[in-house]
């Protein structure tokens, strides 16, 4: 095992940093558009500021439910073409990337919604009552009193998408699932197989770690 | 902001009415309903559980709208604002809350300064009235630390604190003391009293306990099944005899003290209130 890890040392390390570049190009646009959608789908929600906008409402929460009942799998596929258009080839952890983003901004966009849904309606109303705007409430209130929640979220989705980012390797996505299924499986080398388990569990465990430590850190109710 | 003359009702609701269908198919809330509040004045509006009163309280800074009528605040008809104007004209209206509503990742002095930085005052500002309504309260020594870490009559001042910052015209209380016990209630009342001398704020509470009424308030309009039925004169702490409620207090059992307080209870005597809780006694 200690000659397979020395011998594959620059391919494990490669496939790490093409793992950690999907990562960081999917929960990036997940955090920055899933998180602007998730805070509209809510706030255009029965009851709050926004409410006068429902239809948003109802089409944005259709199209998170459709675009996250795909299985992910499926959803690599299926938008290969688009794929291909925005990064130029359908292979690759910048390919992979395309419908790692996609699935991501949804699944946020979900897990921050009902992640405010959670913060007790009296702070809002008394925001309301201060005749704060509904982008005041967003910046005083909801990302305030919901920073530890939104920390949480950010490790759910980072723990989810290393995953799925291991999916992605199955056609051709690169990154340590794209090692695991090149050596472990297509040759059978058991070896690679739980050096690759092994690593996947350390980002996994260190993700988890820092999350909630970070969560901890913000809550000070 | 142009100066008002102190004839001008600090809360005018014109025919205001606000109805919701009930589970059972009713139509509740608030009937066309008129109230007027001079300036200056600590009004109570008290009633049975579901009488409307935290709907009618809740009219006056719109947080519920009308259905029909005109709220006007200071000569300002809401009710006519666009939404940046209203949210301008709710910069000096001030809110406080049974359960307090603080926000628990700030600390107590940023608490405070929140509506004013809603309101976009200059933070030197900010700074100086935070202090001023600190000390006001009796918690300046609280002010970097969490509401979390305050006991409930301390989490009140600070939003008493919170609520008189930018310098509001009107407070509006719903159920203020409702969650705290009868002594931390008799301090806020002394609280609430004072902002009122002090800094001219007029206040409209809305509560079920006849005590908290009779101590704080100038003048009281009791409240059923939407409407007003009837306003009341309490400055002297009596409840005229003949008048509703005074029967209803003799009716669940509360004549004696609360009827006919004798002349110097004052809000700041340690003495526990009785708590007439009309709440209770409808169920
Ligand atoms: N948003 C709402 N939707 C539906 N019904 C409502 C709503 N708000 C109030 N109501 C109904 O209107 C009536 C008056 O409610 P309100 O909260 O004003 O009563 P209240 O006098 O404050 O009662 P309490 O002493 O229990 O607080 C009640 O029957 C209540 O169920
Ligand atoms: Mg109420």
């Amino acid at each position: 095992m200690l000659e397979t890890l020395i011998e594959l040392a620059p391919e494990i390390l490669k496939a790490t940093g093409e793992t950690l570049l999907m990562l960081a190009i999917c929960l990036s646009a997940a955090v920055v558009i899933g998180g602007a959608l998730g805070l509209l789908v809510f706030l255009t929600s029965r009851g709050q500021s926004l409410e006068r906008f429902r239809a948003f409402n109802l089409i944005a929460n259709g199209v998170i439910n459709v675009v996250r009942s795909f299985p992910f799998i499926i959803l690599l596929v299926a938008i290969s073409p688009f794929t291909r258009v925005i990064a130029g080839t359908s292979i690759g952890p910048l390919a992979a990337s395309v419908p790692l983003s996609i699935a991501a901004i949804f699944y946020f966009a979900r897990l921050i919604e009902q992640t405010l849904r959670d913060l007790p309606r009296g702070v809002i109303e008394a925001a309301e009552a201060m005749g704060a705007s509904p982008l005041q409430i967003i910046r005083h209130v909801l990302l305030v009193e919901a920073r530890s929640g939104l920390v949480l979220a950010v490790t759910v989705l980072a723990v989810s998408f290393l995953s799925y980012s291991a999916v992605a390797g199955v056609v051709g996505g690169g990154g340590i699932g794209d090692l695991a299924i090149r050596y472990g499986y297509y040759r059978f080398q058991t070896d690679v197989m739980v050096i690759t388990i092994v690593l996947l569990i350390i980002l996994v465990q260190s993700v988890q770690f820092f999350g909630q430590w970070a969560a901890r850190r913000v809550d000070k109710r | 902001m142009p100066k008002t003359p102190s004839s001008t009702p600090a809360i005018e609701l014109r025919a205001v009415s606000r109805r919701f269908a009930d589970p059972g198919g009713r139509t509740v809330g608030v009937h066309p309903t008129s109230l007027s509040v001079p300036q200056g004045e600590i009004h109570g509006i008290i009633g049975f559980s579901g009488a409307g009163k935290s709907t009618l309280l809740r009219l006056v800074n719109l947080l519920e709208r009308p259905d029909a009528g005109e709220v006007i605040v200071h000569g300002n008809t809401l009710t006519r604002l666009s939404a940046a104007g209203l949210r301008q004209a709710r910069h000096r209206i001030g809110m406080i809350f049974q359960h307090f509503n603080l926000l628990h990742n700030q600390t107590v002095a940023d608490n405070v300064a929140l509506p004013m930085r809603i309101a976009g005052a200059d933070p030197a500002r900010i700074r100086e009235r935070v202090q001023v309504c600190l000390d006001f309260v009796g918690l300046a020594e609280k002010a970097d630390v969490y509401p979390g870490r305050l006991s409930g009559g301390q989490k009140q001042r600070v939003a008493i604190a919170r609520a008189l910052a930018p310098e509001p015209h009107v407070l509006l209380a719903d159920e203020p003391t409702s969650a705290l016990d009868p002594r931390t209630t008799l301090d806020l009342l002394g609280v609430l009293a004072d902002a009122n001398r002090r800094f001219g704020v007029t206040i409209l509470l809305v509560s079920h306990e006849m005590e908290v009424i009779r101590r704080l308030c100038h003048r009281v309009s009791v409240m059923e099944g939407g409407r007003i039925v009837e306003q009341l004169d309490i400055a002297d702490g009596r409840i005229p005899e003949g008048s509703q409620l005074a029967s209803w207090l003799s009716d669940f059992g509360a004549v004696g003290p609360a009827a006919s307080p004798s002349p110097t209870t004052r809000p700041d005597e340690a003495a526990a209130p009785h708590h007439f809780a009309l709440e209770a006694a409808h169920a």
